[in-house]
């Protein structure tokens, strides 16, 4: 049995807002917890929640009510335990841009006490491709390369436990596939949160869905994938009889959502199983192309907030 | 061993910090040479004006044609010091906005070696025009080396003072920018009311029983008196109230500030961009 790395129990954060009594909850009664070595995806739109947490859990923030362990240490009672295990990269960079990257990456390193720090340096720049701009300012690197830098930092100061978040945010497709396996060989505990659905399909073993402050579904992956499974979203595009085919749609039971959009209708299929009912419709017509499309992420966090509220 | 272990640790997180910001704030070395013009140019008009007066009055107070060349080079170095007060808040604001604050925050060092990070690497990049002026003194009015040591050390825990005041102003300046800029506003008025650059003496009574009232008038007032009368045991027995506020608010003030610092970060956070 693993060990549970990572743990909240009804955490709960509330931010007063302009005016009287307007408090908005950040976070509601979450409850997750994570195991040593788990890679841990949280998922949410913006506003969601995300970071709050991360910042709690991380120590910088403290919750309105109920409480978070993280590596066997209370995270508010014991701050200075939990410091030494944690590496974060929040919120985008953490860098100072008025210095160089190498100057960026040993200051941590001396901070957080690490040895040989000139030897990991240069290594790990290598590996990210940024060798050759380690000694300029921080200021003249694009958006990617101080995202990488970042992640490089993070990764430098050795920690059992990281806590990322949208680590791959403005990286190239080569950048988050070198990004992904490093992190997935890395043997650590990562909690990290996306927007990017592939890099948290390749890289996390569970997943969690956030919104409004709350844990709408927390699960495996395989799971979670199957939510998108249950309704097929499918574009059709025909050589003529548009109208007809649209109307025909429009009175199916299992048909949902039917909508025209030059040259293409697009409909979804209420569940899989109706596929055949499905072909033999569209057999009467005079069909130029059929495809099923992947739903986005935002499609995912509406199909979730349906399930939900069901 | 673990004493010494945490020692060196303190002492090479604190270097980091000290190497880092240093670096930070030459980064546009133009911008820390007209900071360091700006403080001349303040001394000129009272180093003018005094000049003028000096003529039909030769004595005023302590001071005379003479030695009043001391008072302003001790106000250019107070203004050095000064910047303390400004150097929190600009550096806590620097880190807010780059948001790599709780980069720190998370670090695993005391928090009291943020704050020493900040006041030493502030000490170093003011050192040259502070040394520069402090021995332009010595050269108009020379003092013995006792004294003028005595004096390094005043001035450490006059910015030790300051830093305390830049720490409480530095805390605001990220969790409450109203607070921090009617402190700001403030303070203005103290620096105004401590004489850095006019002697008490001018001021007509009811000015002279508002200075009376600042603290900082004291802390200023025992470097000059210090310099003019360049014997530290005379000056102490003369001034011990000057001395003991003095000792009083590098203790307080620093404490106060990490106080504060510890409260307010962790209830409220860092807010408003």
């Amino acid at each position: 049995m693993k060990n549970s790395i990572i743990k909240t129990e009804n955490l709960s954060k509330e931010f007063k807002l302009k005016g009287k009594n307007r408090v908005i909850k950040a976070l509601n009664n979450i409850n997750i917890e994570i195991n040593d070595g788990e890679i841990f995806g949280l998922l949410g739109p913006n506003g969601a929640g995300k970071t709050t947490l991360i910042k709690i859990l991380t120590t910088i923030s403290q919750p309105t009510s109920g409480g978070a362990c993280v590596g066997g240490y209370d995270v508010i009672k014991e701050p200075k335990k939990v410091k030494p295990l944690i590496g974060l990269m929040l919120e985008g960079e953490l860098l100072y841009y008025r210095i160089t990257g190498y100057d960026n990456l040993k200051f941590f390193c001396k901070i957080y006490k690490v040895p040989n720090y000139d030897q990991k340096i240069k290594a790990i720049a290598k590996e990210f491709g940024l060798n050759k701009w380690l000694n300029e300012y921080v200021g003249k690197f694009s958006s990617g390369m101080k995202m990488k830098l970042a992640l490089a930092r993070t990764l430098l100061l050795d920690r059992d436990i990281l806590f990322l978040d949208e680590p791959t945010l403005g990286l190239d497709v080569k950048s988050i596939d070198m990004i992904v396996n490093k992190l997935k060989n890395l043997n650590r505990t990562i909690f990290m949160t996306s927007h990017d659905m592939n890099v948290v399909e390749k890289l996390c073993d569970r997943i969690a869905f956030i919104i409004n402050g709350e844990i709408l579904k927390i699960g495996e992956k395989e799971e979670i994938k199957k939510l998108s499974n249950d309704e097929v979203r499918i574009n059709v595009t025909l050589n003529n009889h548009y109208a007809d085919l649209r109307a025909e749609l429009e009175q199916t039971s299992f048909i949902k959502q039917v909508t025209y959009s030059t040259p293409t209708l697009k409909f979804i299929l209420e569940d899989r199983t109706n596929f055949n009912d499905l072909i033999s419709i569209l057999g009467k017509y005079d069909i130029r192309s059929i495809s099923e499309k992947q739903p986005t992420l935002e499609e995912l966090f509406l199909s979730l907030l349906n399930h939900n509220s069901e | 061993m673990e004493l010494i272990r945490k020692t060196k640790d303190n002492i090479s997180q604190i270097s980091a910090l000290v190497e880092k910001n240093v670096k930070l704030q030459l980064r546009y070395k133009f911008g820390l040479v007209t900071s360091f013009t700006i403080s001349i140019v303040s001394i000129l008009m009272p180093l003018i004006i005094m000049g003028n007066l000096f003529q039909t009055r030769p004595q005023i107070g302590n001071w005379n044609s003479t030695n009043f060349v001391i008072y302003q080079f001790l106000a250019y170095n107070i203004f050095l010091m000064r910047d303390m007060t400004s150097i929190f808040p600009q550096q806590f604001r620097q880190e807010k906005y780059w948001k790599t604050l709780p980069a720190l925050i998370i670090g695993p060092f005391n928090r009291l070696n943020l704050l020493l990070g900040i006041f030493l690497s502030h000490l170093i990049v003011i050192s040259v025009p502070f040394i520069t002026f402090f021995l332009l003194g010595l050269f108009f009015y020379p003092i013995s080396f006792i004294t003028a040591m005595f004096l390094i050390i005043l001035f450490f825990i006059v910015a030790l003072v300051l830093s305390g005041i830049g720490l409480i102003l530095g805390i605001f300046a990220i969790s409450n920018e109203n607070i921090w800029r009617i402190l700001n506003f403030l303070l203005y008025f103290v620096f105004w009311f401590s004489c850095i650059t006019y002697p008490y003496e001018i001021f007509p009574q009811f000015i002279q029983n508002i200075i009376n009232l600042n603290p900082l008038y004291y802390l200023f007032d025992i470097l000059r008196l210090t310099w003019i009368q360049d014997n530290i045991i005379i000056t102490i027995l003369t001034y011990p109230f000057h001395f003991i506020l003095l000792f009083l608010l590098a203790v307080l003030l620093p404490l106060i500030g990490i106080y504060i610092f510890n409260l307010i970060y962790k209830k409220y956070g860092i807010t408003g961009y």
